[in-house]
């Protein structure tokens, strides 16, 4: 068994806990604005583009390519997470682009434009457990 | 007395050009003070930042040749806490009829203290900054940003895949750019190396000791591909300026520092793409065209640039930004000397954020005063009339230009 990693606290209310239930069923969605088709990340209470509240949780297929990565080697965690800490930028095939880890491999392999895709592990923060989506090469 | 929020831009408007001047600048004694506070030596007692802000008041006051009776406004920006504006008033003892508080770093605060004077609110305002954040451990990055109004999501929104701080976001521009433009840690280099040089010949900063690339490569890494010395550095301090009507400013000791052009943008959706890809362009090139055309000028014009520095990358981002170099060749402008004194187009003569002093901009500013007053020393810009300061966040800037005043 895989014990769940520890995670400094997701963002939780409303629109964020329904972000992080669909992550709960595997599955990678974001809002989008009903009014003029903005897909949302991070997840907004209004649309930042035409201000409406009327969104749609819509099913992203998982695709992104690399846009860039960095890696912490200063501990702003308090020690949570182990160092050095790789971070990565993502484009995902719908437009957004995203922040989150490289899955079984470090980024240093990582080129711009790299194909990855999405996957979902176990994770705990003070909140309870959840299941983190990260990017694996496709 | 009626306290004004500062939080309203006024517009880029010619009408405003050229209407207000720093008449007095006072600032702390940055060097000498983070020496104290590393030292802790038996009896040091940490500065409150309204200790540091009367410090520098008092330095102002005294290089303006103003009396107390003559500053009948107050603006105050204290970033991480520090006394309302009529406490300070009173700390300082003086009887302003006109109180702002200004949001902490140098951005919108300096433009509507003008356009306040410009329409006959008051005459002459002293705008006093300070931080004490060495003092008080301000930590940049982590648990230490939480979801708040006033706070951008970027801070703390992607906490459970353990990225978050100031550098961070630096880090990730860093990348891209090396990929894009095939630039290498030892190029990005250039930047500290010359903001040390421009430090070790202002006496005031914190930053003396030379530095090599070899000793730049060998520091640790912070968020890599950024190195401890690409940050500014962590330090107390104040600043104050004196600003007061161009008209009155001719009779006082000094060149007036005339406020001649401002502009604000910034980034309204999409933040990320923005500033890792965008690299706050068309923020930069949309609110330095507003500066220009309030100012009447042309951005060949400038002839001085003091840019935000919380990182090397991002004084980069505002250099190619406002069209100073093209993109991508940033690097190889610091490389060639370019951004040294006698170069091209020199960049934070007192050594900025990185080296100098940690002060939002507002010590960006006490060095543009400095040049235009021509009183730089040995660091001086041969005749220089023109400067160009930008104040430059994660998702918006704000340039002003300032002008030698006869």
């Amino acid at each position: 068994m895989i014990l769940a990693q520890r995670r400094p606290d997701r963002t939780l209310g409303p629109g964020h806990d329904t972000f992080w239930q669909w992550c709960g069923q595997d599955e990678l969605r974001l809002p989008r604005c009903r009014t003029c088709l903005h897909l949302a990340w991070p997840v907004v209470q209004e649309c930042d583009l035409c201000k409406s509240t009327d969104f749609t949780w819509e099913r992203l297929s998982g695709r992104a390519h690399v846009v860039s990565w960095c890696s912490f080697e200063k501990d702003y965690y308090a020690g949570i997470l182990p160092l050095p800490w790789d971070t990565l930028l993502v484009e995902l095939e719908e437009g957004p682009l995203f922040i989150s880890n490289p899955h079984e491999c470090g980024v240093d392999i990582m080129k711009v434009g790299m194909r990855l895709k999405v996957a979902f592990i176990d994770c705990e923060d003070q909140a309870g457990s959840f299941r983190l989506p990260v990017f694996e090469i496709e | 007395m009626d306290t004004f929020v500062t939080n309203r831009m006024p517009p880029a408007s010619p009408e405003f050009a050229r209407s207000t001047a720093i008449v007095g600048i006072g600032e702390t004694d940055y060097g000498a003070d983070y020496a104290a506070s590393r030292a802790k030596s038996p009896g040091y007692t940490a500065p409150t930042p309204e200790d540091l802000a009367a410090r520098a008041f008092e330095r102002a006051l005294s290089d303006c040749g103003l009396e107390r009776k003559d500053i009948d406004g107050l603006s105050t920006s204290f970033l991480f806490g520090g006394p309302a504006p009529d406490e300070m008033a009173r700390r300082l003892d003086i009887e302003p009829s006109y109180l702002t508080e200004g949001e902490g770093i140098l951005a919108g605060t300096l433009p509507m203290v003008c356009a306040d004077i410009a329409a006959g609110r008051c005459n002459t305002v002293a705008m006093v900054y300070a931080v004490a954040s060495r003092s008080m451990g301000v930590q940049f990055g982590g648990n230490a940003y939480k979801a708040a109004p006033a706070v951008p999501s970027s801070y703390y929104y992607h906490h459970p895949w353990g990225w978050s701080s100031q550098a961070a976001h630096w880090a990730l521009i860093a990348r891209y750019y090396h990929e894009t433009y095939g630039t290498t840690d030892a190029d990005l280099g250039a930047v500290a190396l010359q903001l040390r040089r421009n430090a070790i010949e202002a006496p005031n900063a914190v930053m003396q000791a030379p530095l090599t690339l070899e000793t730049y490569l060998d520091t640790r890494f912070i968020v890599r591909p950024l190195r401890l010395l690409d940050m500014c550095i962590v330090n107390d301090g104040a600043v104050c300026l004196i600003i007061s009507r161009a008209d009155r400013a001719r009779d006082l000791p000094h060149a007036p520092v005339l406020v001649a052009g401002w502009g604000e943008a910034k980034i309204k959706h999409d933040k990320l793409d923005g500033l890792v890809r965008g690299r706050l362009r068309p923020q930069l090139q949309d609110a330095g065209r507003q500066a220009l055309q309030m100012a009447g000028l042309q951005l060949s014009d400038i002839a001085h640039f003091e840019g935000y520095d919380p990182a090397s990358i991002h004084l980069i981002n505002q250099l190619e930004g406002y069209g100073f170099v093209e993109p991508g060749e940033g690097l190889a402008f610091f490389q060639s000397g370019q951004a040294a004194v006698g170069g091209s187009l020199p960049v934070n003569m007192a050594g900025g954020m990185m080296s100098g002093s940690y002060m939002h901009g507002w010590n960006l500013v006490a060095e543009i005063a400095k040049q235009l007053r021509h009183a730089a020393g040995s660091r001086q810009i041969s005749n220089v009339k023109t400067s160009l300061f930008s104040l430059a966040q994660t998702d918006q800037v704000h340039p002003i230009i300032f002008e030698r005043g006869a």
